[in-house]
């Protein structure tokens, strides 16, 4: 058995392997565009999966501008993206 | 807070941790930073222990580089940023995962603050589901998660195809791989590279594998330009030799492309250390003697940040590193044996660099055919056509004009192209904070230096 955990991504639940980086998560339930770009309102995801390119930022537990690429999934953790009707 | 140590160390991949733990082993206090939330850089990035327990750790090697440096003794601290330099010239400016301020001091500084991927633009870039080729390896190694469905990988150079390797192990479908370059087929240049023979074994492992899986390699193509409406849904390539014009369509659900990869040199130049512009690949490499000693006494730069060449050497220069700081504090000389495979690090140079368009190749084959349209700076929101409407030969000027290369990556996305437009130095110019840091913390920061 896989343990799982569950995160809430703009009040809906999403399961994925415990511990994976939250971009995994997110692309895993194929949930790609993240954000809006503030300039031209475009909808962006992750792309340098690395920290250096600031596209996947999203808001964690309330705090805003958190890279998801450099933050991993804890059961329970609440994400708002700015893009929340994307999908 | 004020962290004091012997040694300082910004960076915790294979070069960073190979100092640390040599420094810590031989009695000095080391502090060892890093920006993601473990220890191990992206060379050795550490996979999700689930993720480790279900498939394995594809680097094994990693995880023990890293307990040898914690056994050692090195005071380990993830998810700390280094953004910044205070007043004195010496004292590092951090914040930990919860947004803290943390200055450090050390008495020697070492930079191990490795690369990034060299990214281009073309038209649909900042599609959703177009990303660098590492961010497909970082899933699929750490997080075990394919990037897509069906993929196509394009760029140039080596790294597509151990990329192209990891996704068909997750059972991803790779419709293909366009190589800007022409590198795999038997020339002149090819055969020159037989110096290297293990090296090219390697490369040459990955094409069987991937010709096994019927894996197209295209080569002497580019990337023309991506569609989708929220996110990418097919893409065009053209031949290199005539970059306007669409050879092919392939539906993808993900695009990964890259141009190999760019020394992170941003801390070495905020702290004053001179660059120079490698003839090479028209990216800043520090200055430094054979120890990775900078044009400032202090400070050391290790790794990828000193040049690419892979982690064998990135681990040596650490090593080597190590050994002038011992020296230097504790009078020991390095011995003999290491000594000697240290001095033999002048032979290793990036051995198959030559398969491969040069940087300024790629400039010359990508640029003219972009069109004005074409995003640029991806954070800004400006165009090609912006930045060739001031493209006087300073970067900068065209900077301040259209803010291109200003948002939040500070140009490590867009700066080789938009340098490349402008017309000019390469490498921005490293400015306090080098990543965006929370108001908070500045004035967390403010508070404490009042009641110091």
């Amino acid at each position: 058995m896989t343990r799982t955990a569950t995160i809430i991504v703009d009040d809906r639940p999403v399961t994925a392997v415990a511990g994976v980086s939250l971009t995994a998560a997110l692309v895993g339930d194929r949930r790609w565009a993240l954000r809006r770009n503030p300039v031209d309102g475009g909808p962006r995801g992750p792309f340098c999966g690395m920290g250096v390119c600031f596209e996947c930022e999203v808001t964690v537990d309330g705090v805003p501008s958190v890279r998801a690429c450099l933050t991993r999934i804890r059961p329970g953790m609440r994400v708002d993206t700015g893009a929340p009707d994307d999908r | 807070m004020i962290v004091e140590r012997d040694v300082v160390v910004v960076g915790g991949g294979p070069a960073g941790l190979t100092a640390a733990a040599r420094l810590a082993s031989a009695g000095l206090t080391v502090t060892i930073l890093d920006e993601q939330p473990e220890l191990g850089g992206q060379y050795y990035r550490r996979p999700a222990p689930e993720v480790a327990r279900r498939w394995g750790d594809h680097r094994r090697e990693g995880g023990e580089l890293i307990a040898e440096a914690r056994a050692a003794g090195v005071e380990c601290r993830p998810g700390h940023l280094v953004w910044g330099l205070a007043d004195d010239g010496r004292t590092l400016l951090a914040e930990d995962a919860a947004g803290s301020p943390v200055r450090l001091r050390g008495r020697a500084i070492v930079l191990a603050t490795g690369a990034y991927e060299r990214a281009f633009p073309f038209p649909g870039w900042q599609l959703p589901g177009v990303t660098t080729p590492g961010f497909a390896q970082h899933l699929a190694a750490s997080d075990h998660t394919p990037v897509g469905e069906r993929v196509v990988l394009a760029g140039s150079g080596p790294f597509l195809l151990p990329v192209a390797c990891s996704l068909l192990a997750l059972g991803v479908k790779v419709a293909g791989i366009a190589e800007a370059g022409t590198p795999y087929r038997l020339g002149r240049r090819a055969l020159g590279a037989l110096r290297h023979p293990a090296r090219l074994r390697e490369l040459a492992g990955y094409v069987a594998r991937l010709a096994r899986a019927r894996v197209p390699i295209w080569q002497g193509t580019v990337v023309l330009r991506a569609d989708g409406r929220d996110r990418v849904s097919a893409v065009t390539l053209a031949a290199a030799a005539r970059p306007g014009l669409a050879v092919r369509t392939v539906e993808v659900d993900a695009l990964c492309v890259g141009y190999g990869f760019r020394p992170q040199t941003d801390l070495a130049r905020m702290l004053g250390c001179e660059v120079v512009t490698d003839a090479a690949t028209g990216d800043a490499i520090p200055v430094t003697d054979a120890a990775g000693r900078s044009s400032r006494p202090d400070v050391y730069v290790v790794g990828e940040a000193a040049g690419i060449g892979g982690a064998h050497l990135a681990k040596a220069r650490g090593l080597a590193a190590a050994h002038a700081i011992l020296t230097r504090e504790t009078g020991h000389p390095t011995p003999p044996a290491e000594a000697r495979a240290l001095a033999r690090l002048g032979h290793f140079t990036a051995l198959t660099d030559a398969l491969y368009p040069s940087p300024a190749q790629l400039l010359d084959l990508l640029l003219p055919a972009l069109p004005d349209s074409t995003l640029a700076c991806r954070c800004e929101s400006v165009t090609v056509g912006e930045i060739r409407a001031e493209a006087t030969g300073d970067v900068n000027a065209a900077k301040a004009r259209t803010r291109a290369g200003m948002g939040p990556c500070q140009g490590r996305v867009c700066g080789f192209a938009v340098a490349g437009l402008a017309g000019g130095d390469t490498v921005f110019p490293a400015r306090v904070p080098v990543r965006p840091v929370r108001i908070s913390t500045l004035l967390e920061l403010a508070a404490e230096g009042e009641t110091a």
